[in-house]
């Protein structure tokens, strides 16, 4: 398992010497700036409505009204993100030609797996360092609640990274770097219109696959972290989710020497 | 040092590669010979591990390539068809980088990247961007990446294909270079993919010439050419004659040599 650092640092290097990472980097922070500063002034808004009610203003807090709206806008540019990010990073080492050193290297596939995961889960967390950074903004003008300004950046990371395990295996079963990105952004919007479908589409005729997909949907595992309620439960759904897609992307890369 | 035993490759119902034995022993530069789509390019997959075999196996530095993997893959340095480069990367980084996944210590890891860039004459270059470097250049790197471990063998599939003339004499002369050095202290084994005839008598001492996938020749150069005869005679006579009774491959056998071709 030596060698995960060894894939990953190329990878991280590859994304940082092409413009690719300064690209989403600087698009994601001019996002979540115009995101920031409209959740800000309508939070601003309301304090400002709400000034005849003071028992309705008592309830008014930075976590559920600003903090809330605001993480809950970034994971939806994350999800449009992403998938810029990883869909070359199996593709790209096919079109390279660079697949064939890597199969014909003293590496196991785990290795090559985890060092690209790693390499992702990396450039991640970065740019929820950047939501932070936004966040911790808030600090200094108010008193937050720490716990859920942190849990919601939690939830962030773990949605990213669940994101960026779905996006690897697109890019591990297509030459493509394209059909990589609409594959990727195809699974992800419909991982997000879950609830929806659960809700319309299939309610009523059979409760158990509602209920199926309503679980599968990040949404539903997200939204506790957001409200500062870590659970167990939902930290294991995003392990079996990141899991579960870095084991089939190990199974889709071997597949290459099985054709 | 390479031994490769029974390969054979089948898609389906076509036949890749055929039953091919043969055995290299430490030192030894063989020239892999045969028309394209003859089975050169699947039988070194084979030997590199990187597509697997239908049955047979092959031994790198005494281990098999299937069963312990990663120390046969430790033993080889692999130039595919494509020189295996990324793009964006310096050459230097490139290097470092193969020398970390190709298990390099630490400590000699500068030191064997050095010695790579200075042995394919890429020291000037080390700093440049992969992707603004010319073919040959490239080419060059592909080499680099083989050697940057001191591998005891080498699998270089048409190391000169796509070059223009000029850089085939210098991909040619590395390459005798490297060979050359190869008898001295590292005593590399190296088999050579091509189907330039006088690639082969410019760097190797043996011929191994296989056609539609079978093995045909497998002689020392001296011998085969002893009797006065050229090895595109030998060449021609061995692919063309296949070529007419089986009616498959149409004019893989461009020479136009009539000479060779046998009664």
């Amino acid at each position: 398992m030596r060698h995960v650092a060894s894939v990953a640092g190329r990878e991280l290097r590859s994304l940082f010497v092409s413009p690719v990472a300064y690209g989403v980097l600087s698009l994601f922070s001019v996002l979540a700036g115009m995101f920031f500063i409209l959740d800000l002034s309508w939070f601003e808004q309301a304090l400002f409505q709400l000034q005849q009610y003071p028992d309705q203003l008592a309830e008014l807090n930075l976590n559920d009204l600003l903090l809330h709206e605001f993480y809950g806008s970034i994971s939806v540019v994350l999800l449009f993100l992403i998938p810029g990010i990883t869909m070359g990073v199996y593709a790209a080492e096919k079109a390279n030609g660079t697949e064939e050193l890597l199969l014909t290297s003293p590496l196991t596939i785990w290795e090559i797996v985890l060092g690209k995961f790693t390499a992702g889960a990396i450039f991640i967390a970065a740019m929820v360092g950047i939501v932070g950074l936004f966040a911790s903004a808030l600090f200094i003008y108010g008193d937050p609640e720490v716990g859920k300004t942190a849990s919601g950046l939690l939830g962030l990371l773990l949605t990213g990274w669940t994101y960026v395990a779905i996006g690897g295996l697109a890019s591990a079963i297509t030459r493509s770097q394209i059909v990589a990105f609409l594959i990727t952004l195809v699974v992800l919007v419909t991982l997000l219109l879950l609830p929806g479908i659960a809700e319309f589409g299939i309610a009523g005729s059979a409760s158990g696959v509602a209920d199926t997909l309503r679980y599968l949907s990040v949404q539903l595992h997200f939204d506790p972290l957001l409200n500062g309620l870590v659970d167990t439960a939902d930290l294991a759904y995003f392990a079996v989710m990141i899991g579960s897609f870095l084991v089939i992307t190990k199974a889709a890369v071997e597949s290459v020497r099985w054709r | 040092m390479i031994e490769a035993r029974r390969l054979t490759k089948r898609y389906g119902d076509l036949v890749a590669v055929e039953d091919v034995s043969f055995s290299l022993a430490r030192g030894e530069v063989v020239g892999f010979l045969g028309p394209n789509g003859a089975g050169k390019t699947t039988t070194m997959r084979m030997l590199t591990g990187f597509l697997p075999a239908t049955d047979g196996t092959a031994l790198i530095a005494g281990h098999d390539i299937f069963a312990d993997p990663i120390a046969a893959r430790r033993a080889i340095g692999y130039l595919p068809e494509t020189p295996p480069l990324y793009p964006e990367m310096t050459v230097q980084s490139f290097l470092a980088y193969v020398a970390r996944i190709k298990d390099v210590p630490r400590a000699s890891r500068r030191t064997a990247v050095d010695r790579a860039l200075e042995r394919t004459a890429l020291t000037d270059v080390r700093r440049q961007v992969i992707g603004t470097l010319s073919r040959g250049y490239r080419q060059r790197v592909g080499l680099a990446q083989a050697i940057v471990h001191s591998p005891p063998v080498l699998i270089l599939d048409e190391p000169t294909a796509g070059l223009d003339p000029l850089q085939i004499r210098e991909i040619r002369a590395l390459l005798a270079e490297l060979t050359a050095a190869s008898q001295g202290d590292t005593q590399q084994t190296v088999i050579l993919s091509t189907h330039i005839l006088a690639e082969v008598d410019a760097i190797c001492r043996r011929v191994i010439l296989i056609n539609q996938g079978r093995k045909v020749v497998d002689a020392p150069l001296s011998e085969l050419t002893s009797g006065g005869r050229t090895l595109d005679q030998i060449f021609t006579e061995h692919t063309a004659r296949d070529a007419v009774s089986a009616a498959a491959s149409p004019s893989e056998a461009t020479d136009g040599s009539e000479a060779g071709i046998a009664p």
